[in-house]
């Protein structure tokens, strides 16, 4: 129970720490949404006009405050830009970021598994070099530059795949077609991430005491290696976690990169036009999924591994 | 193992090697400037007018030859002294299905001039003391003086006719648009997209597509790829060095037509030396403005003063200033400018041809022996700090938009206090409030040219030029222009063949 508390008391902790310094960078930055939404018209004075309607006049510890207490009341507020609640806002935007990190973390985390666990059975071999090859690649190639070369190879040189975007209502095929390469340039680093973990679980587990009992008993090779990686796989949990918590700030290149019209371009836009309400609903959903989601990686792990219960 | 991966991923790459996702009905424009809103009565900005277009009609508008010409008027007539205009009205119908009469146009100008609307435009209204509707579709406007220039305002997107009913229940006309124009909004997704769909009861006649997908892409190299792959159909913004691929294309087509607009590099005329309009005629001498238009924005034709090239208003004797170094250094020597003089360069963020065309004349004005500090701002910074606020700058580089009628481009170079650069004394406020209230054509064309040569002699600006706009198009596409001076872009006759 006491642990418990304190779970909860530093992720609660964490996130009001993120929330609020994302308010006092934003406010740190020159320049406001009222001067932006003015526009031309700004030095003829309607830029205080402007800051008046959206309470920009008003010091920031106030607004700030006000954030708070519009949270508490489930009230994240309305955009400076759109003037439209920034729920609504955010929710228009979830599906596109949602399919494409749910989409990208099935790839990453198949390909990871697959690889890594192949490396590991063939230790030493061709095939462990080119995966270690592949993981080291795919861990030191930026998204942006990895995804434009995707782009120009699949969507510019062959024109297999649409350039970018996201047609709405397109269907699931569309859908699928315009989701590919960003989900595919999303995985790679994250897939080569796990690989080696995965692998490293695997080599480990192999050299346990139950495995080679199993071995004495007779055990076929399929279900040896069937063995070893589901009991590597509690290991791997953690890393899964957070790459799939942090899959929501990841697309936040690949949507730019790609044209695609989820959060990730939602939260750059907002910052470009000063819409704190809109960068401020982003970096909440953000921060609570990533929380969550180690929080329930934390649990599951303790469920799958009964070692780790007694910790 | 081995085989059966190999098949997999083979198998997976063909089923999404099917052709990209189009659709054969809608026109698919890329463009790299969004609207801030779409209520055309709160902005200023070219880029919410190139939108609202399609949404809203005005009462007259801008044809294709620059005049104006009808719309929802189809026809107008003005009273001897100038104070009364009558218009007639044609018969059409808002999206929401109520009809459009005269009581839209009074409920219309009234939002206009109302100080809770916030207009950026009121003043342009001002002049005008009442509208009476005469009879359903007839409306007339009482003025307090006469008003060349109304017609001109009349016929911009910020004038655009909204439903009476709609007014009076304070409509969310920025995210909801409702006009009586040829599409219709069906989805807006700010910094991506924006889907239209045709109004087939528009009063012109339907449009021959079923809608229009306006994208959102800011680098003009990814424009380019989509409209050779055939993702889009039109794409405005064409890098200067990716002219020739265009013009090499068979299935494109590049359209060069002059724009509205006069490209500069704004003097802060309240800063040290940079007052001595001797220093200012040097800077126009030391930069050769030819060079400029080429290397920043794709070509063009340079401008001797504060009117778009072609210009009717800029007087026959006005000729841009050329290059001449030793002329320009002479009268840096004869105003004293001290030979470490620097200048502080700030430049808009997110224009990237402002920001190349700022750096050629740094390069420029170091021939002449003056050093130029360049600092690039973001284009919030810019607008509250160089262009409002404390107006902290000497020089920094913008294009100032076209207006269909002279005040709209002059009206506050009256007053230092006025305007960014600080320009303006007790003649030019005097010639602009002629030109603002007078209807004799002559006279305005005098007034007007003895304001654009007072900002030829002591110029508050380094002249570039009028850049040509230049967009590409498919092919297939028929019928898509964009308005002279007001670069609104008009669907309402495109076909796809």
């Amino acid at each position: 129970m006491t642990r418990w508390l304190r779970t909860a008391g530093s992720f609660g902790l964490t996130f009001v720490l993120v929330m609020t310094v994302t308010f006092i960078a934003l406010e740190a930055l020159p320049g406001d949404a009222a001067s932006l939404r003015a526009g031309f018209d700004g030095g003829s004075g309607r830029d205080a006009a402007v800051r008046e309607a959206l309470n920009l006049d008003r010091p920031w510890p106030e607004r700030y405050v006000a954030w708070w207490s519009g949270l508490l009341q489930g009230d994240l507020g309305v955009s400076l830009r759109e003037d439209r609640p920034v729920a609504s806002i955010v929710l228009e935007r979830l599906p596109v970021t949602a399919a494409l990190a749910g989409l990208a973390f099935v790839f990453s985390t198949t390909a990871g598994v697959l690889l890594g666990a192949w490396a590991a059975f063939r230790a030493g071999s061709g095939i462990d070099r080119g995966v270690r090859a592949f993981t080291a690649v795919g861990l030191a190639m930026p998204e942006f530059w990895f995804g434009f070369l995707l782009l120009l190879l699949f969507a510019v040189e062959f024109a297999w795949l649409p350039l970018f975007g996201l047609p709405p209502g397109g269907g699931v095929w569309a859908t699928l077609q315009h989701l590919l390469l960003p989900a595919v340039t999303l995985a790679v680093p994250r897939a080569a991430r796990q690989a080696r973990v995965v692998r490293a679980l695997v080599l480990e587990s192999r050299r346990e005491a139950w495995l080679r009992t199993a071995v004495s008993k007779g055990a076929g090779t399929g279900r040896l290696r069937r063995q070893a990686v589901l009991a590597a796989l509690p290991g791997a949990l953690p890393l899964l976690a957070l790459d799939l918590g942090g899959l929501l700030t990841g697309t936040i290149v690949v949507e730019q990169v790609f044209g695609l019209p989820g959060l990730g371009a939602l939260l750059i836009g907002g910052i470009s036009a000063r819409d704190v309400p809109v960068v401020q609903g982003v970096t909440l959903l953000a921060v609570g999924v990533f929380l969550v989601v180690n929080l329930m990686s934390d649990l599951l792990q303790q469920a799958l591994d009964p070692r780790l219960r007694d910790a | 193992m081995q085989p059966r991966v190999l098949r997999l991923t083979l198998t997976f790459i063909l089923a999404f090697t099917l052709t990209a996702w189009t659709s054969a009905e809608r026109l698919t424009l890329v463009t790299d400037a969004q609207p801030d809103t779409l209520d055309p009565h709160v902005t200023s900005a070219t880029s919410a007018f190139q939108h609202t277009k399609s949404f809203y009609d005005t009462l007259v508008e801008v044809g294709r030859d620059g005049s104006i010409q009808p719309l929802l008027a189809t026809d107008w007539s003005v009273s001897d002294d100038g104070l009364t205009w009558r218009f007639e009205l044609t018969e059409a119908s808002f999206h929401d299905g109520t009809t459009f009469d005269a009581s839209d146009v009074v409920a219309t100008i009234q939002r206009l001039q109302a100080d809770a609307t916030g207009s950026p435009k009121a003043s342009e209204y001002a002049v005008i003391e009442a509208v009476v509707a005469v009879g359903e579709r007839t409306v007339e406007m009482q003025l307090a003086a006469p008003a060349p220039a109304l017609l001109a305002t009349l016929a911009s997107g910020w004038s655009a006719i909204l439903p009476s009913e709609k007014i009076a229940s304070d409509h969310d006309f920025a995210n909801e648009p409702v006009g009586t124009g040829a599409f219709t909004l069906e989805r807006w997704t700010r910094d991506s997209d924006m889907r239209l769909a045709a109004n087939p009861a528009y009063f012109l006649g339907a449009p021959n597509i079923e809608g229009v997908t306006v994208r959102y892409v800011g680098d003009s190299a990814l424009q380019l790829q989509a409209l050779r792959t055939g993702e889009a159909h039109v794409a405005t913004a064409i890098a200067t060095a990716d002219l020739p691929v265009v013009e090499a294309d068979g299935n494109l087509r590049l359209v060069r037509e002059p724009s509205g607009l006069a490209l500069v590099a704004s003097l802060n005329t309240r800063r040290p030396y940079l007052d001595d309009p001797r220093v200012r005629r040097a800077l126009n001498l030391a930069v050769d403005e030819q060079t400029v238009l080429n290397v920043a924005y794709g070509g063009g034709t340079p401008i001797g003063t504060f009117m778009e090239a072609g210009s009717p208003w800029t007087p026959a004797d006005v000729m841009p200033f050329g290059q001449d170094l030793n002329e320009a250094r002479a009268l840096l020597d004869e105003a004293g400018v001290p030979d470490d003089w620097t200048l502080d360069m700030a430049l808009p963020q997110p224009y990237e041809s402002h920001i190349t065309a700022g750096q050629v004349v740094q390069d420029m004005l170091g021939d002449v022996g003056i050093d130029v500090n360049v600092r690039v701002v973001e284009w919030g910074v810019w607008l509250s700090e160089v262009y409002g606020g404390p107006r902290d700058f000497d020089v920094t580089v913008i294009g100032h938009t076209g207006k269909l009628d002279p005040t709209g481009r002059l009206d506050g170079y009256g007053q230092p206090s006025e305007n960014y650069v600080g320009f303006g004394d007790s003649d030019v406020a005097e010639w602009l409030a002629e030109g603002r209230s007078n209807a004799d054509p002559e006279v305005r064309q005098a007034v007007y040219g003895d304001v654009l040569r007072r900002m030829h002699a002591a110029p508050p600006f380094v002249y570039f030029g009028t850049p040509d706009r230049t967009y590409a198009v498919r092919a297939e596409v028929d019928g898509f222009w964009m308005t002279p001076l007001l670069d609104s872009f008009d669907f309402r006759e495109v076909s796809l063949n």
